[in-house]
């Protein structure tokens, strides 16, 4: 093996372990005696170093001007321009979510937060990279145990603590369940390494290792009924965290779900679809009808992302190259969206002290006209209004999955239901979506507003532009994305 | 590229009024005005550069650019017969709105951010040539609907918002669905798939007759929800009352025909064979609207509200025009869709803005002979509801003798016979309530306000009506200027039919 090649290939993984350490042994030696403020600073200086010299490794690997292995380590990595990209999108959401990191000061643990935050970044890289099942699990557990620790950071909080136990103790049987369907799928097939499994064929043992595997992407995804812990912990987790739980974690999950359903043949496919349907109808009703209630914005974006995890399925069920990269690029712009949404929520409440009501937010479009006018574009964008990326995201999932089987014969052959279905909660999923931004909008100033313009920073502002504006440029402009993530195979 | 221009201008006047400071209201409203004579200008021209024939009735100034090419999605824009006098009531509404919101402060900057970003998604559908940017112009037309009703609405403006928009997105999603369908059952003559959303392509392809039965309603019905076909028509008269003059003007004006083009223009277009099978249905529903609307707006209290459902009862006639399948019913279906969107505005901005800014109710029980005390509104108001009723000389008259002659020549005598009792109705409720509204005296006398005169129409309000008026008494007594347009293109449409 060519070592050399080896330590190019994974350059960026690299640089982004060094500024975890540097930034954990600055925060340690140096700054010890520090004020908080300046221990952020820092911290958030290294940390950002760090993934943006990462995602100028990756953007040059995508470019092709970096050598890069193809395949490393008997297919433990698989770098090919798609899977590249999808790890330089997440490398570049984690360096979104570091500055609202370092505004929202909740815990004296400075280093240690950075520090999850890259590690949880780094995870997420691993998982839509790898292509062999341990591989695969390890990384997804790193991402799952940083963001554990990252959601009880808030120790002031009980019941910051509480979702952390809830998010612990469900993970922990959900990752359970997972390594379960992953051992019979070892065993089925006697092999590690996805590349060399294909066309699968039907056999009972096969369609328990994909059900069992469901049950555990299903809850890194918050699919219902594997959605329980979701509200909580998107509700007391520091809103930042909660913004990556949303965003980075479920690229990850998706990603390793599609990988690991590519080899599945015609016969399988079948008997797995009624689950895959199954599931994405009860999201889409719980998520959908669970938000409507939601008086509490963070509450009611968790809802909303059981809601998305159900559309998402829409696209898997087709089975289909296209459904693929639809599903792909769905989970893209829905975590641009709800890391922008969260991003504003996080901008607006971390001087307000306690959760945010929905009401809370009265009158922003005259405090802060600014951010108001972000936060419309990314609930636009989840609620699927074109011209932004949400709309094309959903389109495309609804697209692949008619594509499937057009010629339908009866209602319930092919996807037209699925679709309809989907396509009347997203009707319902609007109310939710303009009573929000009802608060944000319409509801005068003085109606019970409780926040107070604070400064933004820099930093914060940047990120919260380019997200709004990537959210338009996709939905306007989605050709370039959608064939770097085409894969050539 | 002329026509794109429209598209363009607004957005541009979305953003500019939109990045305004707030307390400019007054230079805002000049801004406004600017863009939307902007718009009509260039519409207008469109309009001239189309007569003469030369074209026989082709789509003229296309713009074929890609956009998502692997999605078969195009950027194609270009318009017809058809489109052409839509896009002129776009225009005019659109000026005429400004001009009836002059006294407008409160968030002036945001109103029209939210009003041109309204008029170019309505520009754009009436000009795109491919269905997927149909569909997106058509959405981006209705998120700003429910601001523009929320935010400066009237009473129950909330419900009504959120009731509209919940509606149109219902229908859209009925559209989504007949669409994906087409994309990928239409076939040309050679049984190849076509896998486009072009329309030029889609028209000359064909869809399996089959599946032409089911897909037909499930578009048709999505697209008529929005020009308020019965049963779903009830986001139309709430919605039309609780929204600002201007957006309840752009409401009846142009949102509405939307949904009719889109019946047109999609439904009826692409799907000839389903059109067939179905119009005896649309008919029966269309004549449903026509009398069901005449006779609710008999019984309505406020003023606003018998504007709403009249407006109901005249997109009856649009549907029922589309219904009959031939050229003279289909001429006066669009026809109609541009006199109702010229006197529905007219009315709307009559009734929320020059009589209720000066009486401050709009409860017919309470207007004291108004004839007196606002002669000139009342005399304005009179005719305008005399050209909605269809009065030889206005443009209503001629399009809903279309209808009638076309429906005459294809649909049963029943429902003839329906649309011309629905007629009936009309000329009973518009003189009802003109009477309510400007002669009736007020029984107890009770405020002693009840005698004084109210000031006359300000210069805005002035241009405004003798814009709309004009453009009703000019089509009225010269349909051939769009006639002459509209009649060869839906010829070409009714070549492509199956016999």
């Amino acid at each position: 093996m060519d070592y050399q090649q080896l330590l190019l290939t994974l350059l960026p993984d690299l640089l982004v372990v060094v500024a975890l350490f540097a930034a954990l042994g600055v925060d340690y030696s140096r700054l010890r005696g520090s004020r908080l403020a300046k221990r952020y600073e820092v911290a958030f200086q290294i940390s950002a170093a760090g993934l943006i010299a990462g995602l100028a490794v990756l953007v040059l690997q995508i470019a092709e001007t970096m050598p890069v292995m193809e395949s490393t380590a008997d297919g433990q990595l698989e770098l090919t321009r798609s899977t590249l990209t999808l790890k330089a999108l997440l490398y570049a959401m984690g360096l979104g979510v570091l500055p609202l990191a370092k505004r929202d000061q909740i815990t004296p643990q400075v280093s240690e937060y950075f520090a999850l935050l890259l590690l949880a970044t780094l995870g997420m890289g691993f998982v839509v990279t790898s292509r062999n099942l341990l591989g695969a699990f390890v990384a997804l557990e790193l991402v799952s145990l940083s963001l554990y620790a990252m959601t009880v950071l808030n120790q002031a909080s009980r019941a910051s603590a509480e979702a952390a136990l809830k998010y612990l103790t469900f993970g922990a049987v959900a990752s359970g369940f997972l390594l379960f369907g992953l051992s019979y799928l070892y065993g089925a097939t006697g092999q590690l390494d996805l590349t060399q499994m294909t066309g699968l064929k039907y056999s009972p043992m096969l369609v328990l290792a994909y059900l069992l595997i469901f049950v555990g992407l299903g809850f890194k995804l918050a699919l219902a009924p594997f959605h329980l812990w979701a509200p909580d912990v998107y509700q007391n987790a520091p809103t930042p965290v909660a913004g990556w739980i949303g965003s980075g974690s479920k690229i990850a999950a998706a990603a390793l779900l599609i990988a690991l359903l590519k080899p599945v043949s015609s016969t399988l496919k079948d008997a797995l679809i009624p689950a895959l349907a199954a599931l994405a109808v009860l999201s889409m009703v719980v998520g959908n009808l669970g938000a409507l209630r939601q008086t509490n914005l963070k509450r009611l974006l968790a809802y909303s992302a059981i809601a998305n995890a159900g559309y998402l399925l829409v696209g898997v069920v087709a089975f289909s190259a296209a459904g693929n990269t639809s599903v792909i690029f769905y989970i893209l712009v829905y975590s641009l969206a709800s890391l922008g949404a969260f991003g504003v929520v996080a901008v607006l409440t971390d001087t307000l002290g306690r959760d945010a009501e929905i009401n809370d937010f009265n009158g922003c479009w005259k405090t802060t006209p600014g951010l108001a006018a972000a936060f419309l574009v990314f609930v636009l964008s989840l609620a699927g209004i074109p011209p932004l990326a949400g709309f094309l995201g959903k389109f495309y999932l609804f697209f692949a999955a008619i594509e499937a089987a057009p010629e339908a014969a009866s209602w319930h052959d092919g996807f037209y239901w699925l679709v309809a279905f989907a396509l009347i909660m997203s009707v319902v999923s609007l109310y939710y979506y303009l009573r929000v931004l009802k608060a944000f909008l319409v509801a005068p100033a003085d109606d019970g507003a409780a926040i107070t313009p604070s400064k933004i920073g820099w930093a914060a502002g940047v990120t919260l532009c380019v997200l709004a504006l990537a959210v338009v440029a996709l939905g306007l402009w989605p050709e370039p994305l959608l064939a770097l993530l085409k894969n050539p195979s | 590229m002329t026509a794109l221009l429209t598209i363009i201008l607004s957005f541009i006047g979305a953003l500019v009024c939109g990045l305004m400071p707030a307390g400019a209201h007054r230079r805002i409203r000049w801004v406004a005005l600017t863009f939307a004579a902007a718009g009509l200008g260039v519409s207008a021209v469109c309009c001239v550069n189309y007569s003469g024939g030369e074209f026989g009735g082709e789509f003229a100034d296309r713009l074929d650019a890609e956009w998502i090419p692997s999605l078969g999605i195009g950027f194609a824009t270009g318009y017809d017969g058809i489109s052409l006098p839509l896009l002129l009531v776009t225009g005019l509404v659109a000026v005429c709105g400004v001009l009836f919101s002059w006294s407008l402060e409160s968030r002036a900057n945001q109103f029209y951010a939210f009003y041109f970003t309204l008029i170019g998604g309505v520009y754009g559908v009436f000009l795109s040539l491919d269905l997927f940017l149909l569909f997106v112009f058509y959405e981006i037309a209705v998120v700003p609907k429910y601001f523009l009703i929320a935010i400066w609405g009237g009473a129950r403006r909330q419900f009504a918002a959120m009731k509209l928009v919940l509606y149109s997105f219902g229908g859209s999603a009925l559209v989504l669905l007949g669409m994906l369908a087409v994309f990928f059952l239409a076939h040309d003559a050679s049984g190849e798939p076509l896998k486009t959303f072009s329309l030029l392509a889609l028209q000359e392809g064909q869809v399996p007759a089959a599946a032409q039965q089911w897909i037909f309603p499930v578009i048709f019905v999505g697209f008529a929800i929005m020009a308020g076909m019965w049963p779903f028509h009830t986001w139309a008269p709430t919605g039309h009352v609780a929204a600002p003059t201007a957006a309840s003007m752009l409401l009846a004006g142009v949102v509405m025909k939307l949904g009719a083009y889109g019946c047109l223009r999609v439904a009826v277009g692409l799907l000839p064979a389903g059109a067939q099978d179905w119009a005896s249905w649309v008919a029966v529903v269309a004549v449903i609207n026509i009398v069901y609307g005449a006779l609710v707006a008999l019984k309505q209290d406020d003023f606003k509200y018998v504007i709403g459902y009249s407006s109901v009862s005249h997109m009856g006639f649009v549907l029922l025009g589309i219904a009959t399948l031939n050229l003279t019913g289909m001429t006066g279906a669009v026809l109609q869709m541009f006199s109702h969107g010229v006197i529905g505005a007219l009315l709307f901005a009559l009734v929320g803005t020059v009589i209720y800014s000066r009486t401050k109710t709009r409860m017919l029980d309470e207007l004291h002979r108004l004839i007196d005390r606002m002669p000139g509104i009342a005399w304005v108001f009179i005719v305008a509801g005399l050209a909605s009723m269809g009065l030889p000389g206005f443009s209503g008259f001629v399009s809903e003798l279309y209808v009638l002659i076309g429906a005459w020549g294809s649909l049963s005598g029943w429902i003839v016979a329906g649309a011309g009792a629905g007629i009936l109705l009309t000329f009973g409720y518009t003189l009802v309530k003109i009477h309510e509204a400007f002669f009736r005296e007020r029984s107890p006398a009770v405020d002693n306000q009840a005698e004084t005169a109210y000031p006359p129409m300000t210069l805005p309000e002035k241009t405004g009506v003798a814009i709309l008026l004009g453009a009703a008494l000019l089509i009225g007594l010269c349909p051939w200027l769009l006639t002459d347009k509209i009649s060869p293109s839906l010829k070409l449409m009714l070549e492509r039919f199956p016999n």
